[in-house]
């Protein structure tokens, strides 16, 4: 619960800024709505955190499915996969090949199972960071 | 269920390379709806993932030659409606994911997509060539940008009626013969995705939720990045403000000062996305008045909830708004927040600026545990009294099977998309019972308004087929007669959109 609002709030002020810019009115309350600053880092250090970018980012970055529905259930610092201190190359393979809670199935023509063992290896390393 | 000739598998591996013929129980799992209680009732028999035309071309005669049913997807992310699952259970997925090819035409405002192509592929592909175009983006963007557009998806933005920014088809017939649409059809046109049409009929409506072809190339109109996005968002509080608030809005949709569909939604849409329903009670039934309250002082926002948007030159944008404003002049709206960006501005990041998303995905959640949706889409005349009377019929028979009301108006040029999402948890089989009778009696209502669905899951395409029943449903002969010129053998995606080949129809 308190991860959620973090994550909402957070994307919230991310985009305030550029919303409410000249015309921004105040009344002193503040919405918290999902439908701005929703844009996501999409760029990428190395092949293998671009390839994380090309396959799994848009659900497994900031407001991304993946973050918001794991965020309810870990610390928010840990619900984007690639600040998740624990996660095992093994254990990204199954998650992907066999889908996990919300997360569907990803198919090997989506992601063969070579560029599967790069982003596993590329999570289980820390994510780059 | 199909029951085809095993060879047929080793004749797509002579042609696509044993890798991408995919035949596991893990791959035909991986190709089921994952929304789906009973992932059985459509499961494939497996899927082959070809790399260009050649090879779909080669994939297509080989099921002519073997009698393999072939669905295509072209990324499979169709949630809500079937995901990659097939009709017609033991059909071959044709996954044309592979195929990801994006040529865009900077000066015209164009691009030619391949399949496999994602709203995140090209949102990328511009933002790192810095190119000045913008996309529309559905409310799932992890899809194709021609898959959504072929099943008549919408986004946010002017250009968010999708199958209308279509502009020229490549397709392999369900013979493998490969044509071009429009100007299209003349080698080396160089006008293929600038105009619409060609010499004679045109063609690019008919590959669209139809089972006549298999399009490996999509041209498509993008919008010139605007030099303003400007407008509001309204919040209203009462259930019966619908009505005088589509009366408000239509006027400047028909006249084309709004070009964007506007789409007011109730509480639900945020909720269902940020929360689930356990934080708000533990009552099986509709959600009670206390709840809805407690859930709009949250998000702080309205019964109804819609945002209004103007693109373009920033006078004509600022212009634009006073309209809107006068419009809104002395009715009874509960809050108006203005919003303005300019280029030169850091982005909104929005999908109203053509920001990819997949966090609405999360409301497959709201049930805790896994979830999903299906969608009730009918579409009726842009009047706010028949919008509130859809509105009462249809929250009553969300009350009558327990459900909660998860609804939207989308206000087109003339006429009204009223999507509803039934949100459910697939392990619940007895609110799975629900919501197949909830659905069925949805469609009854609206098909006795005389309104029809504008898209279905795969489930329900013979119930909706149904209800285009004028002259004795001449719509669906007319389409088992170009179904039987194009595809004598019916390899191709039968029961598509309720169009059956012979000998499988009903």
């Amino acid at each position: 619960m308190k991860g959620k609002v973090a994550l909402a709030v957070a994307g919230l002020m991310a985009c305030m800024v550029a919303v409410y810019s000249a015309q921004a009115q105040s009344n002193g309350s503040t919405i918290e709505n999902p439908f701005r600053g929703v844009m996501q880092d999409r760029s990428a250090h190395s092949e293998d955190e671009a390839l994380y970018v090309e396959k799994c980012s848009m659900c497994h970055r900031r407001m991304g499915m993946g973050t918001v529905l794991l965020a309810r259930r870990m610390p928010v610092a840990e619900a984007e996969l690639e600040d998740h201190q624990t996660l095992s190359k093994a254990y990204v393979i199954i998650a992907a090949r066999q889908g996990i809670g919300n997360m569907p199935r990803i198919s090997r023509a989506e992601v063969s199972d070579q560029e599967l063992e790069r982003i596993a290896n590329y999570l289980a390393s820390g994510g780059g960071r | 269920m199909s029951d085809f000739n095993p060879a047929a598998w080793r004749a797509f591996a002579s042609v696509i390379g044993s890798e991408w013929v995919m035949s596991s129980d893990d791959d035909r799992h991986a190709y089921s709806d994952h929304y789906a209680a009973d992932e059985s009732t459509h499961a494939p028999a497996g899927a082959v993932a070809p790399a260009s035309v050649e090879e779909v071309q080669a994939i297509v005669r080989i099921a002519n030659q073997f009698k393999v049913p072939l669905w295509p997807i072209s990324r499979g992310k169709n949630f809500g409606y079937g995901g990659s699952a097939p009709v017609m259970k033991g059909s071959v997925v044709l996954d044309l994911t592979r195929m990801k090819k994006i040529e865009v035409d900077q000066a015209n405002g164009t691009v030619l997509v391949e399949p496999g192509v994602g709203f995140f592929d090209l949102y990328d592909y511009l933002q790192n060539n810095k190119i000045p175009l913008w996309i529309s983006v559905p409310g799932n963007s992890w899809g194709s940008v021609a898959g959504n557009a072929l099943d008549r998806g919408v986004g946010y933005t002017s250009y968010g009626d999708h199958a209308a920014q279509i502009c020229g088809l490549e397709v392999v017939l369900p013979d493998g013969d490969l044509v071009r649409t429009g100007m299209g059809a003349m080698a080396n046109s160089p006008v293929w995705n600038l105009h619409r049409y060609g010499f004679g009929p045109s063609w690019d409506g008919m590959f669209c939720q139809s089972n006549f072809g298999i399009v490996t190339k999509l041209g498509m109109w993008l919008m010139p990045e605007p030099e303003a996005v400007a407008g509001y968002d309204f919040e209203f509080d009462q259930p019966d403000d619908l009505g005088w608030v589509i009366d408000t809005i239509m006027p400047l949709r028909r006249s084309g000062l709004i070009r964007q569909s506007p789409s007011i939604g109730n509480w639900l849409r945020s909720a269902a996305v940020m929360t689930t329903r356990e934080e708000w009670t533990s009552d099986n039934g509709p959600l009670s008045e206390s709840v809805v309250t407690a859930i709009r002082k949250r998000f702080n926002i309205g019964w109804w909830s819609v945002q209004i948007r103007f693109y373009g030159e920033e006078e004509i944008v600022q212009a634009s708004m006073r309209v809107l404003e006068r419009a809104f002049d002395n009715k009874p709206i509960l809050s108006k927040v203005p919003t303005m960006w300019r280029r030169g501005d850091a982005p909104e990041g929005t999908p109203m600026t053509g920001v990819p998303v997949s966090f609405p995905l999360a409301n497959a959640n709201w049930h805790g545990g896994r979830g999903g949706h299906v969608g009730y889409s009918p579409v009726l005349p842009p009047s706010g009294d028949l919008a509130m009377a859809q509105f009462r019929r249809t929250y009553a028979l969300y009350e009558k099977y327990g459900m909660d009301y998860h609804a939207s108006f989308a206000m087109g040029e003339r006429s009204l998309t009223n999507v509803n999402q039934i949100l459910y948890n697939k392990d619940d089989a007895e609110m799975m019972g629900r919501v197949d009778a909830m659905f069925r009696e949805l469609v009854a209502d609206a098909k006795a308004q005389g309104y029809g669905e504008y898209r279905t899951h795969i489930d329900y395409m013979d119930l909706v087929a149904e209800t285009f029943d004028f002259n004795g449903n001449a719509l669906r002969r007319l389409n088992e007669r170009v179904k039987d010129a194009l595809d004598p053998n019916g390899i191709l995606a039968p029961g598509k959109s309720g169009i059956w080949p012979k000998g499988a129809r009903a």
